[in-house]
């Protein structure tokens, strides 16, 4: 009797042992990975952090760099604040998501109670026909690329074509082309204002669009063309060699062009089996749980989030909520229903900065905008509040790299 | 811009609530708060308070 007694206790115990040290793993060290290590972490989950880079460049305000206003050191975070707080940061790639284990390329895996994917995006240049992203950079991840378009310009001579394209919605950073658009125009037109910009959309409407539109009017006139999906906006074809980019409607001979090819989610997704027909990732929006594998958690620019935007905001409100849903979940508890803020500088020149924000919670499976909140920055406003908006830019890129990577 | 984190949370429930309203010039405060009750803008104001 007291050994069946004993043996049962032993029994009992063993889920309460699980619990008490539940281990999540998050892979992934962007704004969103980083920021949700971070707050597992400070909520006294376990974390292991995977991520294949030893330090990390940011894309908010890369279009900076490739303007020649900024420079890439200043887009550079490491792991080491992550490291100081006691958090497991492992430098390896993952490769895919086998049950409970994250297997990495070495063939090691990671086993887990939960885990936490913010693996962002992977770029699909083979979707255009010729696109050599050597010849013509997309630069829409911080790295080789961005200081590879900005040494392009700067060699180029004054009096060229610069064709830059924007693809169809989603995509990371919905107003990313057009801020690129701006400050290269900026750039153009402080150092070769004899030159041209053409900008190729995909679409007949964007992110702030009478806010940029306003700026350029005012800022780039005769420099900068913005061609609607209507127009013949859309990228068919380019000749690498030629320096020829096609369209619906005709052709550009470009002396620089950078391509920006459609998005689908992070490949380490794709190959776990998280991805929908669209490529992307859905979640449940209250728990950010992925509605094909229970157990793992998804954020940032790879999932389908409804009204919001993929962009380094949003990624690190997602972090946060996320966090709070898997510490909720471990301790046998229902998350709750939670509201995210999102907010997106965009810079048209230096000190001219224009935003848009919102609000969102869960609504029919996704996150829907709160009605009567969000909106774009006022139409006409004075110069002032533009370079207002310019520095609150700079503040919310130190805040939110100090919130993701301490 | 001065940092939130460990101002009086009165101070911060009564600048969301007076941005909501419409009042004050700010630039982007005022489309963020309406996007919250009050019960959620005192919430809000006390966490910030007691980060650090």
């Amino acid at each position: 009797m007291r050994r069946r007694a004993l043996l049962g206790a032993a029994l009992l115990a063993a889920p309460a042992l699980a619990q008490a040290a539940p281990k999540v793993v998050v892979i992934g060290g962007g704004f969103g990975g980083a920021t949700a290590a971070r707050a597992l972490h400070h909520l006294g989950v376990s974390v292991t952090l995977v991520e294949r880079e030893a330090t990390y460049l940011s894309c908010p305000f890369s279009n900076a760099v490739i303007a020649g206003l900024r420079e890439m050191e200043a887009q550079r975070f490491g792991y080491e604040g992550l490291r100081r707080e006691g958090i497991a940061v492992i430098h390896r790639e993952a490769r895919t998501v086998e049950g409970r284990q994250v297997v990495l390329a070495d063939g090691a895996t990671l086993p887990f109670d939960r885990l936490v994917m913010a693996p962002g995006i992977s770029l699909r240049p083979d979707a255009i026909p010729g696109l050599d992203t050597e010849a013509m950079p997309h630069a829409w991840r911080a790295g080789p690329q961005t200081l590879l378009l900005r040494r392009q310009l700067e060699a180029m001579e004054d009096g060229g074509v610069v064709v830059l394209s924007a693809p169809a919605n989603p995509y990371r950073c919905p107003p990313g082309p057009y801020e690129r658009a701006s400050l290269i125009a900026h750039y153009l037109k402080t150092q070769k204002p004899r030159s041209k910009l053409i900008l190729l959309d995909e679409k007949d409407a964007f992110s702030k669009q009478k806010l940029f539109e306003e700026a350029w009017a005012a800022l780039y006139p005769g420099l900068l063309e913005w061609v609607p999906l209507s127009a013949g906006g859309k990228v068919v074809e380019v000749d690498a060699a030629e320096q020829l980019v096609r369209t619906e409607f005709g052709e550009h001979r470009a002396a620089v062009a950078s391509i920006i090819p459609p998005q689908a989610a992070g490949r380490i997704a794709q190959a776990a089996g998280l991805t929908d027909r669209s490529g992307w990732c859905p979640v449940d929006p209250v728990s950010f749980e992925s509605r094909q594998r229970p157990g793992i958690h998804l954020i940032g620019d790879a999932i389908i989030a409804g009204a919001m935007p993929k962009s380094a905001f949003a990624a690190n409100a997602q972090a946060r909520v996320c966090a709070e849903a898997v510490a909720a979940l471990l301790r046998g508890e229902a998350p709750a229903p939670p509201k995210l803020i999102n907010t997106c500088y965009s810079l048209v020149e230096p000190g001219y900065g224009i935003s848009i924000a919102g609000v969102y919670q869960p609504a029919n499976g996704l996150l829907a905008d709160v009605p009567g909140a969000g909106g774009t920055s006022a139409l006409g406003a004075p110069a002032a509040v533009r370079a207002a908006e310019a520095g609150y830019a700079e503040d919310w890129f130190r805040t939110i790299t100090a919130d993701a990577f301490g | 811009m001065p940092a939130l984190a460990g101002q009086p949370a009165e101070a911060i429930t009564g600048a969301m609530l007076a941005y909501r309203a419409g009042q004050g010039s700010p630039t982007v405060m005022d489309r963020i708060a309406r996007g919250f009750t009050e019960e959620e803008i005192r919430a809000i104001a006390a966490w910030v308070s007691a980060s650090r």
